[in-house]
This record gives C-alpha cells, structure tokens and sequence, in this order.
C-alpha cells in the first residue's frame, strides 16, 4: 500500500529525514516510536503534502502511484489522512460547513455524487456516536476552544467520516484521558480492516496495548534505526532510546 | 486665492437646476465656502492615502435621468423590504416597490419636502458640520439635487433599501444627500446599495446626515458594488442621543475609488455603537475608511472593526480615530483593522488612533496586516478540500464575522454569497 524508498528531507535547508525507508501493506499498523525531534512529525507531514517540507531524495509510492506529485487534497482523495499532532483551530469555519466540504470534495475526486444535506447530517450523528463526540462541539467552529483530548477525538471522528485507506496519527494518544484513550482506540480498532492501514506514531507503549501493532519502528535523526514486532515498543519503555544510539555503529 | 485647478473641478459639478424644496440658507452657505475651499492634496494629513488622481482626470457631466429594464440584477433575493430605486440620482417611480408603509414612519423625496416635513427636515439640515472632506460634503449641499429624508417615528419593521444604480453613457457625476430621522424610541433598519450598469466612469459624492434621539435604534448597512469605474466619497454623520443604540456596516465589494468618511457624534451618555466595515478589493481598486467616533457623554459603547482582504495590485487605508472627551467617563471604546494580503502587490496602510481625556475609561485599538493563514490552509486540503475552495473558506470565515449584528437575514446571505465568490478564480 504504502512504500517509502531512502527519502529525504529538509526544512529551510535543514535536512530533517535522512534515508527513511518503511513498506506498509493493507491490514497492517505500524507504529513508529522515536525521541523528540527525531523527524516522526515531519514524517507526517511529508506524507500528507505539507509544502514547507522540501523532499530532496528518495520517493514515495502509494497503491503504486508516486504521491510525491500530488497536492494534499488529492492525497486525502486517494485516501490518506492525517491526524495531527496538533489540530488547528478554523474560527469562522462550523464543524458542520468544513465536514461538508471535506466529505464532498473527496467524493468528488472519486467520482462519486455529493451527499444529500439529509444523508450527511445522519452520517454525522451516527460517526459522532462512535468517538462519543458532544453535539456542542458539532455546532462550534473547527477546533475552536476545543480541549486538548477533545481535539484529539475530532481528528478520529474526521476519521470516521472520511473513511480514508491509509492513516497517519500523529501522537493521538497525547492529551487523552484514560477512558478517551479507550474510545479513540475502540474507534480504530472497529475501523481496522484487511484494507486499510494505520501507521500510529506514539511515546506511550500503552496505546499500543489498545491498538495492537504488527511493527514497531524507531525513528531517530531522521532514519529508522530499529523494526521489530510489538515487544519492541516494551522493551523501549523499559530502556529508552540511549541504547539503540551506541548500537546503531554496532 | 482658490486655485484655478479646484475651480474647474467645482464648476464641472453645477447643475442646471437647483430644487426649491431644500433650504436656502443652507446651499448658500455651501456654495460660499467652495468659492475658497480648496481640493485636498495627498500633503494633507487626512488625505494622504486618498490621492484624487483618478477623479481628476476625469471631466464629469451631472448626470441625467435614465431607465433601465433589468431591476432584477440588483435587488437582493427574498429580501422583503420598501425599495426605492434611483437611476443616475434620479428616483424611478415605476422601478421603486413600495408596498406597506408603516404608519411609523415618513419617507420624502427631498426634491418633494413640503409642509410639516420641509419644516422638521429644516431643524436638521445640514446641522452637523465636520471640517474633514469639507469641499465634498459642501459641494454636495451646494448642488444635491435629490436624496431621502427617512423619519421614523416609531418602530419600523419593514426595512427600507435605497437602491443606486450608475447608468452612464459618458462620464458622469451624481450628488445625493439623506437625512435620517430616528425619533426617541423608534426603531429603523436601511440597507443602501450601490451599483453601475456598465464600466462608464462615474463619480458620487454622497452625504447622509443621520439623528437617532433618545432610546432609538438604527441599523445602518452600506453595500458599495459599483462597477470597475466607479469612484465615490461618502461622508456619513451620525449624532447619537442617550441610550441610543446605532450599528453601521460600511461593505466596499466594488468600484474603483472610494472613500467613506464615517463620523459619529455620541452625545448623550449610556449609547451603544457599532462601526462595522469590510473591503474585498481586486485589480487596482482603492479604499479609503476614515472614521472618527466622539464620546461626549459617560457611559457609552462603541466598537469598531473594520477588516480588509486584498488582492492584485489593490491598495487600502484605514484611518479610525476615537476620540473620548473629558466628560466621557466610563466610555468602553474598542478599535480594531485587520487585513489578509493575498497577493505581494496589494497593500494597506492602517492606523488605529486613541485620543483620550477622561481617566475612567477602558480603550483598545489594534491592527493586523498578514497573510492566510497557511497551517488552517493546510489543515482543509489534507481534509480534501482543494485550494481555490479551502481559501474561499478561510476568506469568507475572515470576512463574515463583519456581518455580526445584521439582522436583515436576506442581506447576509446575499452578502455572504459575494463574499464567497468575491475571490473566485484565485489560485495565487
Ligand atoms: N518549520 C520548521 N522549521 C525549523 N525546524 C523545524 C521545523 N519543523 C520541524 N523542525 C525541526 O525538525 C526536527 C524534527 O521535528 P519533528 O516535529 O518532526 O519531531 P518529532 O519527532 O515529531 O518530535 P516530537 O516527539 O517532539 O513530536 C526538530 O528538530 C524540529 O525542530
Ligand atoms: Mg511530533
């Protein structure tokens, strides 16, 4: 679904990713663990099309199309989403007026017909139900004075609604309450399928007891310096990053 | 000595005939001072941004009565109110819809004041002086032909709409005066358009005097949609009784040159107001908002937030000066300009202005000049919404919050929409 070949790169001249190399396959979720500033968000970033970034090597192909070329919006419409570390805030913008956009334009893309008022207000009320969403924040603009926690589940609510084939999260987990860690995991977890793919990029080994990865990567100055399976993600919580550093030469 | 330049700019402006309805004394104290007033050049403070350039180079005929046959384009979908129509300055009795007219309340043609109302419409004409844009605003008591005197005398439900179309074969001029008259505890709302049928330059010199007395209300929407050579001053005076309350919405979605001259006068104490203001400009359009709000009593409100989106090579000034006097105590006053640049080219020069003699008050002012905001940018086209959409959004979610307050719901939406498709086709 997902390959990414030796890519690089910069901000403002700053080489930030240095050679990166990840395959994810549909049904699969990757988590990527990493110290502060090891390029997990500008990972991210990349991924979703954010032209500060100035990709310098490497490529990136998704379901075999190179998304290097594409602009963040025809990402989104070949199903990638991003949930971001930090949402921002839209005043002016209703949650309702921006779902509306964001779900008909990616219909849009596909080729498929908008959806009636009528249809997308009843699949707003059934996708909220599922992160548990307060109908007051429904009625605000995007993000605006939403909490922490709740700005976190706004993104698994977009989620939701979208439907998206490939998602980024990006520490998701932070600013969560433990029973809204359990919500927003429940809602991944229902959403998992054989066809689509997460790639869940966290601090905290104990998301990934909720979302249970098949890879746990770490990031480190920009490179994956370490794979391997869910203990992984253990025995760096026991550990921390010092170790992998003065193995990497090893 | 007035100057030779000025002299033939006044001269081009004299009509051929003057009414006999509206006060003498008036005009011929007008017409005295633009024997020695002179044209504002950019070396004057006030004028720095408001270069006359190109209403100079133009030579204006006073414009003459026209017809046209497709009032539709202009009328604001579903928007029940009395509308009276004015082609050229020149009111059009059969393209006008006056249906009910409250008991509540009195409308006149000023080329038509007779009576009582010629008598009350003279206590108030031409009474509150303002030496900013002098030469325009006596230009205009000197040779304004026409115009609305509005006097509401208690609550009025139905909104009035003064519709101004510019219908030009060859370059013309139009002079238009009002008078509102909003009685103690009478209620009024009035949206003024104005619109061009073609490109033809045109040039309008506009005052409107406005009294709202004790406990009354006024909501007053501006919309300038003229066309790509439209000029225009407007010079709106606004005197405020106590407990008052007046919301002003200066909307520029049109024209080529303008400048709006906004000035209240809040003279009794507890008075609330609100001094709205949105310019959109494109290609080389000019916009010029100067206001100035005078707290003379305790006790009083006002707030001002004026917001500017500019594209092409378009530039903007805002000037908001207020000013609390001694007496005014307790004045809460609150100034703010903010301005999305959306191309390098466009420009906007602002400056917000305190003046404060009273020690008990609470004042801000404050100005923002930037770009879109390229994280929420970001944030909608990783959502799917593509670029030309997502900065319609940001555009209208900036622009519209100067809206607030408009209780006319068919002229926010219709708003709304030009808003929206002001910027159409950007893609930067
Ligand atoms: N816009 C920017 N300008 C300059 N440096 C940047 C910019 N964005 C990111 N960086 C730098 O790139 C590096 C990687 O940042 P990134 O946000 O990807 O880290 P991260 O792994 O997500 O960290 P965290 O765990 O703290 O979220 C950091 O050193 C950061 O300071
Ligand atoms: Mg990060």
């Amino acid at each position: 679904m997902l390959s990414i070949k030796n890519l690089h790169a910069s901000i403002d001249d700053k080489a930030i990713l240095k050679g990166l190399n990840l395959e994810m396959k549909a049904g699969e979720v990757h988590a990527i663990m990493g110290p502060n500033g090891s390029g997990k968000s500008t990972l991210a970033s990349v991924l979703a099309g954010k032209e500060d970034y100035e990709v310098t090597e490497g490529e990136v192909l998704y379901h075999g199309k190179d998304m290097l070329d594409m602009a963040p919006e025809e990402r989104a419409g070949e199903g990638l989403f991003l949930a971001f570390q930090y949402p921002v805030e839209i005043p002016g913008v209703s949650m309702v007026n921006f779902m509306r956009a964001s779900l008909n334009s990616i219909r849009e893309y596909r080729k498929q017909e908008p959806l009636s008022a009528g249809q997308f207000l009843k699949l707003m009320r059934e996708k909220k139900e599922i992160v548990n969403l307060d109908d007051k924040l429904l009625k605000r603009a995007v993000n605006e004075g939403f909490s922490g926690g709740e700005k976190k589940r706004n993104e698994i609510f977009q989620m939701a609604m979208l439907e998206p084939s490939l998602v980024l999260m990006d520490e998701t987990d932070s600013g969560l309450d433990i029973d809204a860690l359990r919500i927003v995991s429940d809602a991944v977890n229902q959403f998992r399928s054989k066809d689509n793919a997460f790639l869940v990029i966290t601090h905290y080994q104990r998301l990934l007891e909720y979302i249970v990865p098949d890879f746990v990567h770490v990031l480190s100055e920009g490179k994956i310096v370490r794979s391997g399976g869910k203990e992984l993600a253990l025995e760096l919580e026991e550990k921390g990053y010092d170790w992998l550093k003065e193995g990497v030469g090893a | 000595m007035q100057s030779t330049k000025t002299k033939e700019f006044i001269q081009q402006f004299q009509p051929q005939t003057l009414p006999t309805s509206l006060p003498n004394e008036v005009r011929e104290l007008a017409m005295s001072a633009l024997n020695i007033l002179e044209l504002p050049t950019t070396k004057w403070e006030e004028w720095k941004y408001s270069n006359l350039r190109p209403i100079l180079k133009h030579q204006f005929q006073p414009a003459n009565h026209a017809e046209i046959d497709n009032l539709a384009a202009y009328l604001i979908p579903d928007f029940e109110a009395n509308v009276l129509v004015f082609v050229n300055g020149v009111y059009s009795k059969s393209l006008s819809q006056i249906g009910e007219l409250e008991d509540t309340v009195s409308v006149t043609l000023l080329s038509e004041l007779e009576g009582e109302t010629a008598a009350v419409f003279s206590d108030y004409y031409g009474k509150i002086t303002s030496p900013e844009g002098q030469i325009f605003s006596a230009l205009n008591t000197a040779y304004a032909a026409e115009g609305v005197f509005i006097h509401a005398k208690g609550v009025v439900e139905r909104p009035i709409h003064l519709l101004h179309i510019q219908h030009a074969t060859a370059a013309q001029s139009v002079q238009m005066r009002n008078l509102f008259l909003v009685e103690k505890h009478a209620k009024v709302k009035v949206l003024e358009s104005f619109h061009s049928s073609n490109d033809t330059p045109s040039f309008r010199n506009a005052v409107t005097e406005i009294f709202v007395k004790e406990n009354a209300g006024l909501e007053y929407v501006k919309l300038q949609e003229e066309g790509e050579a439209g000029m225009m001053v407007d010079q709106t005076e606004i005197s405020q009784a106590s407990d008052s309350r007046v919301k002003t919405y200066t909307l520029s979605m049109g024209g080529n040159w303008i400048r709006n001259n906004l000035h209240f006068h809040l003279k009794g104490p507890n008075t609330e107001s609100v001094l709205n203001g949105l310019y959109m400009l494109k290609d080389n359009q000019h916009v010029d908002n100067h206001s100035l709000v005078h707290h003379f009593a305790p006790n009083s409100y006002s707030n001002e937030l004026y917001k500017g989106i500019l594209g092409g090579k378009s530039t903007a000034a805002f000037r908001g000066k207020i000013h609390v006097h001694q007496p005014a105590q307790k004045t809460n006053a609150y100034q703010s300009n903010r301005n999305i640049l959306l191309t390098d080219t466009a420009s906007v020069n602002t400056k917000p202005q305190l003046e404060i003699y009273a020690d008990d008050v609470k004042c801000s002012h404050g100005a923002t000049t930037g770009r879109i905001e390229e994280e929420a940018l970001f944030y909608l086209r990783a959502r799917g919404v593509p670029m030309e959409e997502a900065q319609q959004l940001l555009i209208h979610a900036f622009g519209a919050e100067t809206l607030d307050g408009i209780t006319m719901d068919a002229v926010v939406g219709y708003i709304d929409q030009l808003i929206t498709a002001r910027f159409a086709g950007i893609t930067d």
